[in-house]
């Protein structure tokens, strides 16, 4: 089906969202807590547009909006560009820590005021942590509290059984909130310590205990090896190669 | 039908070129490191060979991802990873029994062979030959092929 972005043209799968189809027709509409593995969530807020239905103009999330009439979207104009403004005021406003919000507070010439503000706060509750660690099937954090004491912890904030030291939850994370802290052979994340697992040929730390045994469950192509870095496991494939080319000759 | 990246050990001079151009290639720079395929070197015994990523038709990396990041291209056949998709867990690198699918930190993705979409440079630019993109039945028949030239050998000893 086709509907018109911006005054064009585009075709457009039923069923969709508005923000994957302007994505698949390279139209930009600024996200926070989208991730494609998840979809949208429409949390952030910052992908909202101007929609037109049937004469009527109303505003929408374009990452949970999913097409299935004919509708016109407008992803840049005074309403919503002023809108945006504000949703980056607070977003700001509730983590002025974060350095990714500091530069989108400038970009957007947002103007300060007296809203409270925790100068110490990163963290914009996007849920992006979460969904990982639930994709993942770890399942360590979750959104606890309402209202204005909401926040992402483990459980009582508590080392987490589940919680294997990943790190995805660390490297999704848009504004750095999450602090994972390698210092010699132990890795510290949401209050758990883990003791980092060293190469039994070179020693290299290359992942921690927890994360190899969640990995050998899944599948145990691993399991049947010795615990090896990736280059010593491609050294080990080459020594066979050596022992078999030995042979033959 | 798919074409597949065959190794052949006893032609490869260990030059290590293949490594410079894969991460030419990918990254921009000529850094071995960062390279998605690695020649290891046996100077006693005079042997040296590239590994690299088999495409497995039962992968690892595939089958632990936990968000379906890392599926098959269906023309060339080689196991590609969304890095929109991916999210940077790292089981993939911990399950591939070959050591092929390594975490590049400059660039924050999963580095792995992609075939470079059908046109392998290592092949390109692989001065003796060592590795060579090509059918599996045909790659097959050579090896057939090496196998029955031993028989004969063997077989004249004998005779």
């Amino acid at each position: 089906m086709q509907i018109i972005i911006d005054g064009k043209k585009i075709d457009a799968v039923y069923g969709d969202t508005i923000l994957e189809t302007c994505r698949k027709a390279d139209i930009y509409i600024p996200t926070l807590c989208y991730h494609e593995a998840f979809g949208g969530q429409g949390r952030c807020r910052l992908c909202m547009v101007e929609l037109e239905k049937e004469g009527q103009k109303k505003m929408v999330a374009a990452c949970t909006y999913p097409i299935t009439e004919k509708i016109e979207v407008r992803t840049s104009t005074p309403l919503i560009k002023k809108t945006r403004r504000n949703i980056i005021m607070l977003l700001y406003k509730r983590a002025p820590n974060s350095l990714l919000l500091q530069k989108l507070f400038r970009e957007y010439e947002c103007q300060d005021n007296s809203l409270k503000e925790d100068p110490a706060e990163r963290c914009i509750l996007c849920n992006l942590c979460v969904q990982a660690c639930q994709e993942i099937g770890s399942n360590a954090i979750s959104l606890i509290m309402r209202g204005t004491d909401k926040r992402v912890a483990s459980p009582y904030d508590e080392a987490s059984e589940a919680c294997t030291g990943c790190g995805a939850c660390a490297l999704i994370c848009p504004t750095a909130a999450i602090e994972m802290v390698e210092e010699g052979n132990k890795r510290s994340i949401w209050n758990k310590t883990f003791e980092l697992l060293a190469c039994e040929r070179c020693g290299k730390l290359y992942t921690t205990k927890e994360q190899w045994e969640f990995t050998a469950k899944k599948n145990n192509a691993c399991a049947s090896d010795r615990q090896l870095c990736e280059s010593c496991r491609k050294k080990a494939v080459a020594e066979k190669i050596k022992a078999y080319q030995a042979a033959e000759h | 039908m798919e074409k597949i990246l065959v190794v052949q050990p006893e032609k490869c001079t260990g030059c290590r070129t293949c490594e410079l151009v894969c991460s030419f290639v990918h990254t921009g720079e000529f850094n071995p490191l960062r390279s998605r395929i690695t020649v290891f070197n046996f100077e006693k015994v005079g042997l040296a060979t590239p590994i690299v990523c088999q495409q497995c038709s039962v992968a690892a990396c595939m089958e632990v991802c936990p968000v379906g990041a890392i599926t098959r291209d269906e023309e060339t056949g080689a196991m590609l990873v969304s890095h929109d998709r991916c999210l940077r867990c790292k089981m993939c690198t911990i399950a591939c029994p070959f050591g092929a699918t390594i975490y590049d930190p400059v660039s924050d993705i999963i580095s792995k062979c992609d075939l470079c979409g059908g046109d392998p440079q290592c092949v390109q630019y692989c001065p003796s030959g060592a590795i060579t993109y090509q059918d599996p039945i045909k790659a097959n028949l050579a090896k057939r092929k090496n196998y029955a030239e031993k028989l004969r050998v063997v077989y004249e000893e004998v005779v």
